[in-house]
């Protein structure tokens, strides 16, 4: 198999094998279907490419070499026949020559082969299948010759000689399969050999845009030679030509509009749309093609029994590819007339304007409905295009777009095109960042919450907890203003006696929910931290009742069952993995509070991973690694950041043998206190818990714990402290009870044991070397002091606003200015008014130290 | 290729070195900057505010193309400009101006596309944050405030919102000298340093202060750790205290609460401060016209470039361009893209008399490269599909049974005229035989 000396032997076996010989009639079956195996043969051993990496032997090329010369004058023979068949296999494998072959050879002989291809395609040929191989195969041929900028002059020239060939295809072949292969050289002309189009660029334009504008072709074929139109600006690669070819198809557009949305729409939406296109006072650029669209174009006479919409669509498709191709030079982009055409197609529903009304038969106004859904696709994708051609340039009009897509969301019904309006707001979400998530949760949140809300596809077992909040609820935005346990309540309270009426027409498709869950999830990690106040405990309450129901029915398989369609089989496991990503999301996102459904989300993640060989496991793995952090979150410094204390040379010569010198000190340490790391990070853990311990009985315990501790050098200190924090504790605590009742009582468990835990581990750490780990390895720091830190990292929040307090002080020292004082006690007030716990507790923690250090000095 | 460039407020032009080998590039000319006034634009080019003499009433911004010293573009708005910023895309220029006006351009057209009132008092610093998509200025007056530019452009909203930032912080007593914001989107922490000689941490998800650190001088630049460890702060008497943000910190030490500890070189007043990530290296500029290059593990100073003359202000690390770092020989290949002369200036005013600029954005295409791939192979399959489907069991079966019918339709055809022929012949012989008789008959 790897020997290279079989290579030319077989080679001349496929030859004698599969090539059908000059004088023999061809035998379809025998040969022809064979094709795809003779080229996968050459394809994976490479027989053509006549070089080896591992053999110089000469024999060996010498042999290669004549067996690639019969092969090809094999092919030559079967090119120049007569027979068509013969012709085109002989043509086909031409093509994949042009791809396998080496350097050399392609180079000595592309142009030979590049014309008796070129024969095929013009007139005397007659089967198809042979014209629209020829062109690919000339494609073939030409991405070939792309990347020898060498002969790039002599490529050119012909490359320019194909064009002709072409424009007669294009223009006088009747069949579609011939155009699309017409299309596809053309379009490698066009991206590969912009040089050569040059000069026939308006009789391209035309050839296509008369296509285009007849409508009357398969949607693939319009694709196919729209993506070339919208290509061939690059032809001539300068500002002007994309933007005037933009602008013909604008304008294109607008007027099959305006015949297409006569009755529906008023008189006055289609003048403005002409007004944006048109500068006033400027002349109308020549129509697209030459063609006045309207009168050349075939359904013109037709139009109340068709809509243009093939040609409408191909033209806005057209607007995509123009916006998100690469182009030479930068150009200019009419955003506004864009915006104006997408909002006016999404603006038209079919429904009439009262002041048409006698104007319109109802056969019209069906016609147009029934061509609407594409239409409106048609816009989104062109707005999905603009955002992604404009990047961050979009600012100015970004209000806007989101205007239209939120106004277009209360309407919008059909499942692709909300699944379409999702992936927009996900991307304007991404793209702009979180200046624009704070604008855009409300809206996001409305709509995923009905969809998400409403039964669905497959999750259809109905248990009353499951459907309580199905029912589509206009209450729902004042809701979750409310309380926060209330609106769970209330839920399930309400669902009891709608259960029945499960009707079909609020039932969401999955996708649209998969769509709604991918936009919540970035909604919560973009815009979570900021203003979301309001939003966020609703949200992460419908994130883990979905992932759980979605989760309630067993793992969804991809693979096991042959008989659906794949999309169906699919569609389940992509619901569970989206219902998943969005609860990870859900945990992860910045929170005051430790996520409310953490342990139930941690049971489905660990269930999930046990599904092994599944994309879902693969997630519930990552899910937990990244969980990890949120529960044993870790500030960590640079590496040996203070190894180096107190050395004090210049030049890094020095340096180096001094910080290792240092390093291995503090390994050193650091080994000798390894048990004390240990002990000192679960004493970081047992922080964390503490934000959400706000008990008086604790900080007493503790308290009494620390004071009566042995060996405590500072005990004066620690004494000083307590005897106030008591008071400040009690009117903390109070002030807590009035705020958070709600979430009171599930906290109260929880102290006792972990307050135990706390005295443990200062029992251990109260041995000297471990405290200066913990203080970020001042070595010589002091362990009475880290014994006065903890205690006060217990009720650090109480103690923030002492902070500026104490500043006071010192500002008094340092003969600061009152003002200061003043804001330094207003903004206690302030802090401690607002009742929520610290998401930020490394380093509002360190604040107490300040308490007893200043009390100390 | 990280460049290291500097600039004064005397004039001695903008100072480049490389990072790594301390090999010193162009100088670019002229250039007098205020704090904060100079920029890299997308790293396509750089701009720099002009101040020449602080009480004028006008000022200007230039560009720099990377491979020229001459100042090739020069602006004038309103009103003198100090801070100047641009997003990282390098699409929109900011700029404060000393009323308290806030100026955002559009670099691909030059034109002012808004201008807002931010504070009573000059503004003296402007970031923009990690996704650009909020804007955070201080001003002479000491506040501090942060702007969504999506708000800044909905004129719909604006009308029904009571203010246009999204949070104002007031606690600075007097002027703002720098701001930077932390990692984390909206959960990021801003670090604002003030001449009331304190820096304040601020929490941007809840829009209030988290830390307060006063410092025993007034800190003129603020810089953080990438990791949010620390954060550094350079100081009028010289030094650079490190300050704990998620660092825990001993209360015992020299310098106050929160400071860690310090870089210190008895040198003059630190003025501006950079961090490299790579390496972690912390530049710092002075006022005695030096930049030192600290390594923040073993706090030495590894290098020090040194400008010709005046106090440096701002420094920036830059990367370059990779067509721009390699030889210069290739110049005319990177020319396209990044041509700095078809830069338009800044305007000054928004009133842009030509309406039809208003609906149009000027953009580069995204650079996606979309080559055509080789097709024969697909398309034997293709056709062969074809082929087969014409001659496939299936529609051979219906055609087999088209035949058969055809077949016995033939041969009840054929079985017809046989008997058609058999009746002829039969008519025939019996005619012969019975005319062959009457023949002879007659002949008889």
């Amino acid at each position: 198999m790897y020997d290279v000396g079989l290579k030319p032997p077989m080679l001349r076996n496929l030859i004698r094998q599969h090539l059908p010989s000059g004088n023999h009639p061809l035998n379809l079956n025998a040969s022809c279907f064979e094709l795809p195996k003779l080229v996968s043969i050459l394809q994976t051993h490479r027989l053509l490419s006549e070089s080896d990496s591992h053999s110089v032997d000469p024999k060996l090329i010498n042999a290669w070499k004549s067996a690639v010369d019969d092969w090809l004058s094999c092919l030559l023979s079967l090119l120049s026949s007569d027979m068509s068949d013969k012709c085109w296999v002989g043509i086909c494998l031409l093509g994949v020559t042009c791809q396998e072959c080496s350097n050399q050879r392609f180079l000595t002989s592309y142009s030979v082969w590049l014309d008796k291809l070129l024969s095929h395609i013009q007139p005397p040929s007659d089967s198809q299948l042979v014209k629209i191989a020829s062109c690919t195969s000339l494609s073939d041929l030409l991405t070939r010759l792309a990347r020898f900028p060498e002969v790039k002059k002599d490529a050119n020239s012909l490359a320019g000689k194909l064009i002709q060939p072409v424009l007669k295809l294009l223009n006088e072949d009747k069949v579609e399969a011939v155009w699309e292969g017409a299309a596809s050289l053309l379009y490698a002309l066009i991206t590969l050999f912009p040089a050569s189009i040059h000069h026939s660029y308006d009789k391209v334009e035309a050839a296509i845009a008369s296509k285009i504008l007849s409508g009357i072709y398969s949607d693939i074929t319009l694709k196919k030679i729209g993506y070339c139109l919208a290509l061939l600006p690059k032809s001539k690669g300068d500002k002007d030509s994309w933007s005037l070819m933009m602008q013909k198809f604008l304008i294109s557009i607008n007027d099959h509009l305006n015949e297409a949305f006569q009755g529906v729409e008023e008189e006055a939406k289609s003048n403005e749309a002409r007004r944006l296109l048109v500068t006033p006072g400027k002349d109308l650029p020549p129509p697209l093609g030459g063609h006045t669209s309207l009168e050349g174009g075939s359904f013109n006479g037709t139009s109340s029994e068709r809509l243009p919409t093939a040609t409408i669509s191909t033209l806005i498709f057209c607007c995509c590819k123009m916006l998100t191709s690469s182009y030479p030079v930068q150009v200019t982009a009419p955003v506004r007339s864009i915006l104006a055409l997408v909002e006016r197609l999404l603006r038209v529903d079919g429904s009439l304007p009262h002041t048409m009304l006698p104007f319109m038969t109802s056969v019209q106004q069906e016609l147009i409905c029934s061509e609407l859904p594409v239409l409106h696709a048609c816009s989104l994708e062109l707005l999905i295009a603009i955002i992604k051609g404009m990047r961050r340039q979009l600012l100015p009009h970004s209000a806007y777009i989101v205007r239209v897509i939120t106004r277009y969301f209360k309407r919008c019904a059909l499942p692709e095109l909300r699944i379409k309006l999702y992936s927009i707001v996900r991307m304007l979400l991404l793209s702009m960042g979180v200046g624009m998530a704070i604008y855009l949760a409300p809206d996001v949140i409305d709509n995923a919450f009905n969809d998400l809300n409403s039964l669905g596809g497959e999750d259809f077992e109905i248990s009353p907890a499951n459907t309580g909040p199905a029912l589509p609820q206009p209450s729902n935005r004042k809701r979750k203003h409310g309380t926060k346990t209330g609106s769970l309540e209330e839920n399930q309270v309400g669902a009891h006696p709608k259960v029945g009426e499960s009707n079909t027409h609020q039932m969401t498709p999955i996708t649209v929910k998969i769509a709604a869950l991918d936009s919540l999830e970035l909604l919560l990690t973009v815009g979570a931290a900021s203003k979301s106040d309001s939003w966020r405990s609703s949200i992460d309450n419908l994130v883990i009742r979905t992932a759980i129901n979605s989760c309630k029915r067993g793992w969804g398989n991809v693979e096991n069952n042959v008989f659906l369609p794949h999309e169906s089989a699919s569609a389940w496991a992509d619901f569970q993995l989206s219902s998943l990503r969005t609860l990870l999301a859900s945990f992860l996102a910045p929170a005051r509070v430790r996520p409310p459904h953490l342990s139930q989300g941690l049971e489905l993640f660990r269930r999930g991973k046990q599904e092994a060989g599944t994309k879902l496991a693969q997630f519930c793995g990552y899910a937990l690694f990244a969980l990890e952090v949120l529960i044993h979150p870790r500030a960590l410094p640079l590496d040996d950041f203070y190894s180096a204390d107190g050395v004090s040379n210049r030049f890094s010569e020095n340096t180096y043998t001094d910080s290792q010198k240092q390093n291995t000190l503090f390994f050193s340490v650091a080994q000798t206190t390894e048990q004390g790391a240990i002990k000192s990070h679960d004493d970081l853990y047992n922080k964390w818990l503490q934000n959400e311990v706000e008990n008086e009985n604790i900080a007493d315990e503790n308290m009494k714990d620390k004071t009566s501790r042995p060996n405590d050098s500072s005990l004066g200190n620690v004494l000083e402290v307590s005897e106030q924090e008591p008071a400040a504790a009690d009117a903390d605590v109070h002030m807590r009870n009035e705020d958070e009742i709600v979430v009171q009582p599930r906290r109260i468990e929880e102290p006792i044991p972990k307050s135990q835990e706390i005295v443990s581990a200062n029992a251990v750490t109260s041995p000297p070397a471990v405290g200066t780990n913990l203080e970020g390895g001042e070595i010589e720091s002091q362990t009475a002091l880290s014994a006065c830190d903890r205690l006060n990292d217990t009720d650090h929040d109480m103690l923030s606003g002492v902070d500026k307090v104490d500043f006071n002080t010192i500002g008094g020292k340092t003969s600061s200015t009152l003002p200061n004082a003043e804001k330094g006690s207003s903004s206690m007030a302030h802090l401690e008014s607002e009742s929520s716990m610290d998401s930020f507790p490394d380093i509002v923690d360190a604040d107490p130290d300040t308490d007893t250090d200043c009390e100390s000095i | 290729m990280n460049v290291v460039i500097a600039s004064s407020s005397i004039d001695g032009g903008i100072g480049c070195w490389d990072l790594q080998t301390g090999a010193e590039q162009l100088r670019y000319k002229t250039c007098v900057s205020p704090p904060h006034g100079l920029a890299s634009i997308g790293c396509r080019f750089l701009a720099c505010s002009q101040l020449r003499d602080p009480s004028a009433t006008s000022g200007h911004v230039l560009y720099w193309s990377w491979s020229k010293p001459q100042a090739l573009v020069k602006s004038f708005p309103a009103e003198p400009i100090k801070p100047l910023a641009a997003n990282t895309e390098g699409s929109y220029i900011v700029g404060g101006g000393s009323s308290g006006d806030i100026y955002f351009w559009e670099v691909a057209t030059g034109r002012l596309l808004k201008k807002w009132h931010a504070h009573y008092r000059a503004v003296t610093c402007l970031v923009f944050s990690e996704d650009d998509s909020l804007l955070i200025s201080g001003s002479e007056d000491g506040c501090v405030r942060v702007w969504s530019l999506f708000m800044i452009f909905d004129d719909v909203r604006q009308q029904q919102a009571s203010h246009l930032y999204e949070y104002s912080f007031t606690e600075h007593t007097l002027r703002v000298t720098d701001i930077v914001m932390g990692y984390g989107g909206g959960n990021a922490v801003i670090v604002s340093a003030s001449e009331d000689r304190t820096c304040k941490v601020w929490s941007l998800s809840r829009g209030r202060l988290l830390r307060n650190v006063l410092f025993p001088s007034i800190i003129d630049a603020i810089t953080i750790d990438p990791g949010e460890h620390v954060f550094y702060a350079g100081s009028r008497d010289g030094k650079i205290y490190i300050a704990a943000l998620n660092a825990e910190s001993s209360p015992t030490n020299n310098y106050g609460l929160h400071i860690i500890g310090s870089l210190t070189d008895q040198s003059k007043p630190v003025t501006c401060l950079a961090y490299s990530a790579e390496g972690n290296l912390l530049l710092s500029g002075s006022e005695d016209g030096m930049i030192r290059v600290w390594d923040v593990k073993t706090k030495n100073i590894i290098r020090m470039f040194r400008r010709s003359k005046g106090p440096v202000n701002n420094i920036l690390i830059v990367k370059l361009p990779y067509s721009l770092s390699r030889a210069e020989s290739k110049v005319q290949a990177s020319s396209r893209r990044h041509e700095i002369s078809l830069q338009p200036p800044l305007e000054k005013y928004a009133n842009s008399s030509d309406e039809d600029l208003d609906n149009k954005a000027i953009i580069t295409l995204p650079d996606m490269i979309d080559l055509p791939s080789y097709l024969s192979s697909q398309l034997i399959n293709d056709h062969i599909k074809q082929l087969q489907q014409q001659g496939s069991s299936a529609a051979a079966e219906m055609e087999v049974k088209r035949l058969k019918h055809d077949g016995q339709r033939s041969m009840e055809m054929f079985q017809q005229l046989k008997k058609v022929y058999d009746n002829l012949q039969e008519f025939c012989v019996n005619e012969l035989l019975n005319g062959q008789p009457m023949e002879g008959s007659k002949g008889n």
